[in-house]
């Protein structure tokens, strides 16, 4: 049967010849099922989108072909043949148009050595362009294009979609994370000497901005953090170097960045923004390679002052991923950090430290039973079992001493090793990286891990892996879908979503710290209780949103949430709307969500250019009324008794709306000013 | 014996070197002639002192200290491959008290140096810009306290007149002509703490450089070539036990020696101090000293990498595929987090990527 299809190409290919090896989108073979011969790529036409693997480096030309199928099918297309042991090939299958091609499959080197095997469906009738390029090597071989009995695809729990962004200048495309106050996730890309930001806009799309500053020294090689320690509604930055530390400490409109360097040598490895000792201010803490960590305590004055010692002192260091989380449900972030060191040395011991609350750090990892030398890099720390306490997947970078751990809190300040038969002892792929989100919204939060698979939990201690064609990068939303997105350098796997529920919640503390790092969050409903924590910094490298993200299967109700804010005060609303972002400002009650004998209080119109108006006023006796910015400050304060006030002065932008009873308590509502 | 020579010599020197450092240094002030003698003393390590503050403490050297010309019982040497550190020179040398020498242990392991040894590497670039002048950096010393060896680094002055005691580690610019090339680095001067890192073997700090592999080839003490441990064994420094044949490893810039003992002399010397047992990296699969790596595993030939960098890169080294091989990336990088080594090396060393790129292309292995 392949003989005669065989036959045909190649005496098109001897008749056309020349043609047929140069071939464009426009003029693609026209092919069936069978083996055919690509004689030397140099068709001139590159391929876009890159649909497999590996970018588009050395890629400058491809071969076409055209499919057309009679019926439906599963199609195996490959180069993994005998005769093309050696080579090395690529290659995208796309439905739509030229020029407004759409990925559909393709490969990159999952067959032998570096040969291509790209499984894809196919529907009757429709068609679909295939194009081999040289991204490895121009040389010929041959393919075979294989029709199966259509089986519907095993329905992955989420899937993403590739996006490119135009060329980056910054060699640090680190981060996902707000820095203009807005709450939507921005691209935040590094150099020495710029840099380089795209602000995601309200209803899609980024906004890009190049800032210029002073040369800075000590580039995250390492990893980066974000928080606002200044409290100025900008994010700062801490870029984790080789050699040292540089903070990046944003004006007043985010508009430029004054560098500040520290002269004492730290081998950066993790860092994080954390208010360590409590007092509301943002701290700073670095791991170090080969020495005990440092740390950088606010005087709250938004001025950093160099700690050594206490959080992680062991002399030859060892210190790869911190991770500040409350283990211990006591409403103070404690701090594991994920160790590795060659040899017999002990610098490759975990180490879990306990915060007693007045900023003291006690070492318990051996009673709390996380005193293991696996050789780790990070470590990620979310409720896999919705119990109401942080559990840990310690992620191994090498099996040299042991793999991966999951371990579960008991509650009582001590962990289990459930890893046998839960997933993560047959998973393979080591890796720097581990972080953990709920990727699918079901409600469970995921790990994404080694070998481009995102381990998604399945509810009951176990985890299944799911394989995608990228690793790892900072993660955030970057269309404020509700679904998180990976970024991974100039390219962003957009989350396709699927139809499960989810919301986000975004703080903005006021006696806490302004990003609310070390809140603790938890939303109750079917599922019974859910928790998250805003941290800045896990995994290993990168800088991801800040704001707490939850899925929710296909729960359609959440009865309440609640925020606990480092500083103890508690936030608690109830009927909390799905699918959409939800702005907690730290001491205050949600203005829309007051409800009185089946009215309730609304503030109108949002957007507004000049006029704010709330009904039902009367349901609460104000006894102030006022504006503070996304910077927690008083902008603007009214009379009391009025319905009606006028906001025709602010600068557009975003507001929190708050009115303060009689006795003290605050509600708050955002809106825009346009 | 040896005090005698000391005085000969040092009378001559001392005569010789202040005329030559005034003529050289015209504009300057000549520096007053010492109104006390020269010391004769010799070398001065004494185990409960060091390390000093200074350089010239030591007495390592006779007339200029710039001039780096070993007082008596200070021994030049080489290694046959040496490290790179973004193309600084280097002169070597190791001095031990009276009446101890050290032992062989085996052809890829530290010679066992008597307590009291020390051991003295200067790190200097010639053609410095825009002087053209040679600039003195760093003097990087190990001293072997009759429990530890102990780091001392010593960094020079602007004048090079001094070094001074420094462990904290510093960075400085350098700009010179590499082969009449401008080329430039922001130099890293390591802290005590960088030191370690390389330089230790299960969070104990040892040499790298003194095994018998690596010292057993000739080198020229004036009278023409002689081979190394023969004149370490003939002053005295070592004890004349060392077997018949060394498995010796070659100067990887050596073209007339074979491609694959170049590149695992180079692995050897450049990247074996972290990736061996008992080393800052051993927990990677890697394994590069010059005896481990006649098993092309060791040195990552279709080895799939531990650690994610990019999913074109499949294997440690891809068989005549660069662009696939993470070894060939990471000596590339200049990045931090991506670069190999990781510490000593800020620019690329063109010549040791080409002799890895050769290699590689030799290679016909077809990976599983």
């Amino acid at each position: 049967m392949n003989y005669n299809k065989l036959l045909l190409p190649l005496m098109i290919a001897c008749i056309g010849g020349f043609t047929q090896a140069q071939s464009t989108c426009s003029t693609p073979t026209v092919i069936t099922a069978g083996q055919y011969t690509v004689d030397t790529i140099m068709g001139t036409d590159i391929p876009a989108p890159i649909c497999a693997q590996n970018g588009t480096a050395g890629t400058d030309a491809s071969e076409w072909y055209e499919y057309t199928p009679t019926d439906d099918y599963s199609i195996v297309l490959s180069t993994d043949l005998a005769m093309n042991a050696g080579g090395d090939t690529r290659v995208h299958v796309y439905t739509g148009a030229c020029g407004v091609l759409i990925c559909h499959g393709g490969d990159d080197d999952s067959g032998a050595g570096f040969l291509s095997v790209a499984n894809f469906n196919v529907f009757a009738g429709n068609t679909y362009l295939i194009a081999f390029d040289n991204r490895w090597s121009p040389n010929g071989f041959d393919f075979v294009l294989e029709e199966y009995p259509y089986v519907p695809p095993t329905s992955l729990p989420v899937t993403f979609t590739p996006n490119v962004l135009s060329d980056l200048s910054s060699g640090y495309k680190y981060g996902v994370v707000d820095m203009n106050g807005d709450y939507l996730d921005d691209l935040v890309s590094v150099s020495d000497d710029t840099l380089q930001l795209h602000h995601q806009n309200a209803g899609g799309g980024f906004t890009f901005t190049e800032i210029q500053h002073d040369l800075v020294n000590f580039l995250p090689s390492w990893s980066l953090a974000a928080g606002d320690f200044d409290k100025n509604g900008f994010n700062d930055l801490l870029y984790g170097n080789g050699s040292g530390v540089a903070f990046m400490k944003a004006n007043v409109d985010g508009t430029s960045y004054e560098v500040i360097e520290g002269s004492e040598y730290v081998f950066s490895q993790r860092s994080n923004f954390v208010d360590i000792n409590n007092d509301g201010n943002l701290d700073a803490f670095v791991c170090h390679d080969v020495d005990p960590n440092v740390y950088y305590l606010n005087d709250g004055a938004g001025n950093l002052q160099f700690n050594q010692g206490g959080l992680g002192d062991h002399p030859e260091g060892g210190y790869y991923g911190s991770i500040w989380t409350d283990y211990d449900n006591d409403g103070d972030m404690d701090l594991f950090v994920a160790k590795c060191r060659g040899g017999q040395s002990t610098a490759k011991i975990n180490e879990l430290f306990q915060n007693d609350g007045t900023g003291t750090f006690t070492n318990v990892s051996v009673a709390a039973n996380m005193y293991d030398s696996v050789q780790t890099w990070s470590s990620a720390w979310n409720d896999f079992d919705n119990d109401g306490d942080m559990d840990a997947i310690i992620g191994a970078s090498s099996t040299a001493d042991g793999s991966h751990k999951f371990m579960q809190n008991n509650g009582d300040g001590t962990f289990t090793d459930i890893t046998a038969g839960s997933g993560w002892d047959n998973h393979t792929e080591l890796n720097i990286e581990h972080v953990s989100y709920d990727f699918d919204n079901d409600g469970y939060t995921d790990v994404l891990g080694g070998g481009g698979k995102i381990m998604f939990n399945n509810g009951d201690l176990t985890f299944s892996p799911a394989e995608y064609n990228f690793s790892n990068g900072p993660i955030g939303d970057l269309d404020d879908n509700g679904f998180l997105d990976v970024r991974i350098g100039n390219t962003i796997y957009y989350s396709d979503g699927n139809d499960n529920n989810w919301l986000k919640v975004n703080l903005q503390g006021i006696e806490s710290n302004s990003n609310g790092i070390g809140a603790r969050i938890e939303i109750f409903g079917d599922w019974g209780k859910q928790i998250r924590e805003i941290r800045s910094g896990v995994g290993f490298r990168y800088m991801n949103t800040l704001n707490a993200h939850f899925g929710i299967g296909e729960a359609t109700e959440i009865d309440s949430l609640i925020v606990w804010w480092p500083s103890g005060t508690k936030d608690m609303i109830h009927n909390v709307t799905i699918n959409e972002s939800v702005l907690i400002v730290e001491g205050t009650e949600n203005l829309s969500l007051l409800e009185q004998s089946g009215k309730s209080i609304k503030l109108y119109p949002n957007p507004t250019t000049n006029k704010l108006s709330i009904e039902n006023g009367e349901l609460v006796s104000k006894e102030k009324v006022y504006i503070i910015s996304q910077l927690g400050q008083v902008v603007q304060s009214f009379d009391a008794k009025k319905n009606e006030f006028d906001v025709s002065a602010l600068s557009p932008g975003m507001y929190v709306f708050i009115i303060e009873d009689s006795a003290g308590k605050k509600y708050s509502e955002q809106f825009v000013k346009r | 014996m040896r005090y005698y020579e000391t005085v000969l010599v040092l009378v001559g020197l001392t005569v010789g070197l202040f005329l030559y450092s005034c003529k050289k240094e015209k504009e300057e002030i000549c520096p007053i002639p010492p109104t006390e003698e020269p010391s004769t003393e010799g070398v001065n390590v004494d185990l409960t002192a060091v390390p000093y503050n200074t350089l010239s403490e030591y007495q390592f050297f006779d007339g200029d200290l710039a001039d780096q010309l070993p007082a008596e019982g200070v021994l030049p040497y080489k290694p046959a491959s040496a490290l790179f550190t973004d193309y600084a020179k280097k002169k070597r040398f190791i001095w031990m008290p009276e009446g101890v020498k050290a032992s062989y242990v085996a052809d890829d392991e530290l010679l066992d140096m008597p307590t009291g040894t020390v051991l003295i590497k200067t790190f200097y670039y010639d053609d410095v810009q825009p002087s053209g002048n040679m600039k003195i950096i760093e003097t990087r010393v190990m001293i072997r306290k009759a429990t530890e060896w102990i780091f001392a680094e010593y960094v020079w002055n602007e004048t090079q007149t001094e070094a001074h005691l420094d462990m904290m580690g510093s960075n400085v610019q350098i700009d010179w002509l590499q082969d009449g090339n401008p080329l430039s680095t922001d130099y890293r001067i390591p802290s005590d703490t960088e030191c370690m890192i390389c330089h230790k073997s299960e969070n104990i700090a040892i040499p790298i450089g003194i095994k018998p592999q690596n010292l057993n080839i000739d080198y020229d003490y004036g009278d023409g070539p002689e081979n190394q441990l023969q004149y370490l064994i003939s002053k005295n420094y070592l004890e004349n036990s060392i077997p018949m044949s060394i498995n010796t490893v070659v100067n990887y810039k050596d073209e007339s020696e074979p491609l694959e003992k170049r590149i695992r002399s180079y692995l050897d010397i450049n990247c074996a101090h972290c990736h061996r047992e008992g080393s800052h990296c051993d927990y990677r699969p890697l394994r590069l000293a010059y005896s481990e790596t006649a098993v092309s595993e060791n040195m990552g030939v279709c080895v799939e990498p531990d650690e994610f960098i990019s999913s074109a890169l499949t294997h440690l080294i891809a068989p005549s595929n660069t662009e696939r091989s993470v070894l060939f990336y990471r000596l590339q990088s200049t990045q931090q987090n991506e670069r190999m080594p990781l510490l000593g090396r800020s620019i690329v060393h063109t010549e040791g990527l080409q002799l890895i790129e050769d290699y590689i292309n030799t290679l016909t292995d077809i990976c599983d």
